[in-house]
């Protein structure tokens, strides 16, 4: 039963990661969803080596698919509306920041999850 | 045309850096993946073999860390008959020289060079030269003043030499200070990203480990044969690696080596430390670029992780280049293949941050040593990161303009230290 349940959250989790690149690639731009990729790829050959279940790893996975999401939605709907009301000028603004922030959700996320990943590790240690 | 002739420099810078993302990825994953295999092994500290060592410290005006040292120099495990401590007393002005005559009359393996304002004050690559002459040593090992070694630290750094080929070995430092400030903490990531992953994963992958003019050594015949430091450059440890390395021989690196260190403590001393380090990097870049390119003594693996030591401190450099140029194209509109590579930027920012270490690369370093605190403070290296586009710009226009108005630079340019704050002692 115990296998069942794991196998059942692993699939959600992935469904969810499937979901956001979908809606990222449909529904915000292609940026977003080559964002996205990177992320995965990072995490899933960094962050999948370390110690810790692998649904949690894939929980936080998806949970930073989630945030990137609604991250680059965000920057999108901003750039959008700050378009309609500055004029086109604003998108040269956004663009200018654009690389200062478009990855900013990736590092925070990618140490909060190496902080909850690490007392798998230190529990290793000390057993 | 304009747009063309920018899109091609930003293409090339793009793919400048995303050479070095790789690089720094294939660490990443190298350290990990060697960290899963190794981990339940013991490191063996038994050295069947003693060899005379020579243990030199170069000092100028470092009265208020010296003692610290010193003091440790008697706790070593080593056994003294082999061992000599030479303090380089580079014309202090301060009682630095007095606080090792004090230690050289109680033990008799500790020794003293006092260099005058005549002889002495020339850098610390003169102070090493003349430390070598007097040393006695098969292997000569370097700490700088502000350093507090394991008490075991020769022996680990000792045991490489046993293989012939090995030149030189490097130790591992950790902060001492790290609780200090924000400086401290980030130059903690920094140092973690460098020596934890970076160090680590070009020793296991038998690339070109560098060699950092303290917490570690070198075999002495080698240098002689050398012709000892090269006093012209102002990072002589970089330039010693490249000589070693062209020379035949390898340059190792010992992890469990550890010692302490003390960092800077403000932007104001992090920027001239680090003006120093890209300065006289890019000065042995120049020098020893083209003989690393065909080099017969160096793999070709070795020839591409050289070159992209080497290049190191100008990525900033390049970074800061590439986005200027890319604000450029965007004003001037922006095709479809810039617009592509636009998406790239914001990776190579993020990546090439921190002592030019990727996030990635210290968050891993940081884990692996279980510092979870730490962790939450990766996406500040960031600003050290911007701080360093600067620094770096500034050192090359600097190098230029040193170029240009033949201008050496031969003296002492060195970090202030008070051992008045630490986590570890």
């Amino acid at each position: 039963m115990q296998f069942k349940n794991n196998r059942l959250i692993t699939i959600l989790f992935a469904e969810a990661i499937v979901l956001c690149l979908i809606a990222a690639f449909r529904l915000i731009n292609l940026e977003t969803t080559v964002t996205l990729l990177i992320f995965n790829m990072l995490f899933t050959t960094v962050i999948f080596q370390l110690k810790g279940s692998v649904n949690r790893k894939l929980g936080l996975l998806s949970m930073g698919n989630i945030i990137g999401l609604f991250w680059s939605y965000i920057f999108c709907s901003l750039s959008a509306a700050g378009a309609s009301v500055f004029g086109e000028g604003f998108n040269v603004v956004y663009a200018i920041f654009y690389p200062f922030v478009n990855f900013m959700w990736v590092v925070s996320f990618w140490s909060l999850s190496l902080a909850l990943l690490a007392p798998a590790k230190n529990a290793d240690t000390e057993g | 045309m304009i747009i063309e002739a920018l899109e091609i420099v930003f293409l090339f810078f793009t793919l400048i850096m995303i050479a070095y993302l790789v690089r720094y990825y294939i660490f990443t994953v190298t350290v990990l993946r060697r960290e899963r295999k190794t981990k339940n092994l013991p490191i063996s500290n038994e050295v069947n073999y003693e060899l005379t060592v020579s243990v030199l410290i170069p000092a100028r005006n470092e009265e208020l860390v010296i003692g610290r040292l010193l003091q440790r120099m008697t706790q070593l495990t080593y056994p003294t008959d082999k061992l000599q401590v030479l303090v380089i007393d580079d014309a202090s002005s301060d009682g630095t020289g007095q606080v090792a005559d004090e230690f050289a009359r109680r033990y008799g393996f500790i020794e003293v060079l006092h260099r005058d304002g005549k002889t002495g004050g020339k850098g610390k690559a003169a102070a090493m030269n003349a430390g070598l002459e007097r040393s006695a040593g098969e292997i000569v090992l370097c700490f700088d003043a502000d350093y507090y070694p394991q008490t075991d630290i020769v022996e680990k750094l000792v045991r490489d030499f046993v293989d012939p080929e090995v030149g030189a070995v490097q130790g591992r430092p950790v902060v001492l200070n790290e609780s200090q400030n924000m400086v401290t903490r980030l130059v903690t990531l920094e140092r973690i990203g460098g020596y934890r992953v970076d160090q680590e994963a070009r020793e296991q992958l038998g690339l070109i480990p560098q060699f950092g003019g303290t917490v570690g050594g070198f075999r002495r015949c080698v240098m002689e044969e050398l012709g000892g430091f090269d006093e012209s450059m102002l990072t002589e440890d970089t330039d010693l690696t490249f000589t070693i390395c062209l020379a035949g021989y390898k340059v190792r690196y010992a992890g469990e080596a550890e010692c302490y260190e003390e960092a800077v403590d403000s932007w104001r001393a992090y920027w001239r430390q680090r003006h120093r380090w890209a300065r006289g990097h890019m000065q042995v870049c120049f020098k020893h670029a083209f003989k690393v390119m065909f080099s017969r003594k160096l793999s070709a693996k070795e020839k591409i992780d050289g070159l992209l030591l080497l290049n190191l401190y100008f990525i900033p450099v390049v970074t800061l280049a590439s986005f200027f140029v890319g604000v450029s194209i965007i004003f001037l509109g922006a095709s479809q293949l810039f617009s592509a590579l636009w998406l790239l930027m914001p990776l190579s920012f993020y990546s090439l941050a921190g002592n030019f270490a990727p996030f990635f690369e210290i968050g891993i370093g940081a884990y692996l040593d279980g510092r979870t605190r730490l962790q939450f403070l990766i996406p500040l290296v960031f600003l050290a990161y911007m701080y360093n586009m600067l620094i770096c710009t500034k050192a090359l226009l600097d190098l230029f303009a040193a170029k240009l108005l033949g201008k050496k630079q031969s003296k002492w340019a060195k970090t202030s230290h008070f051992g008045d704050r630490n986590r570890y002692i």
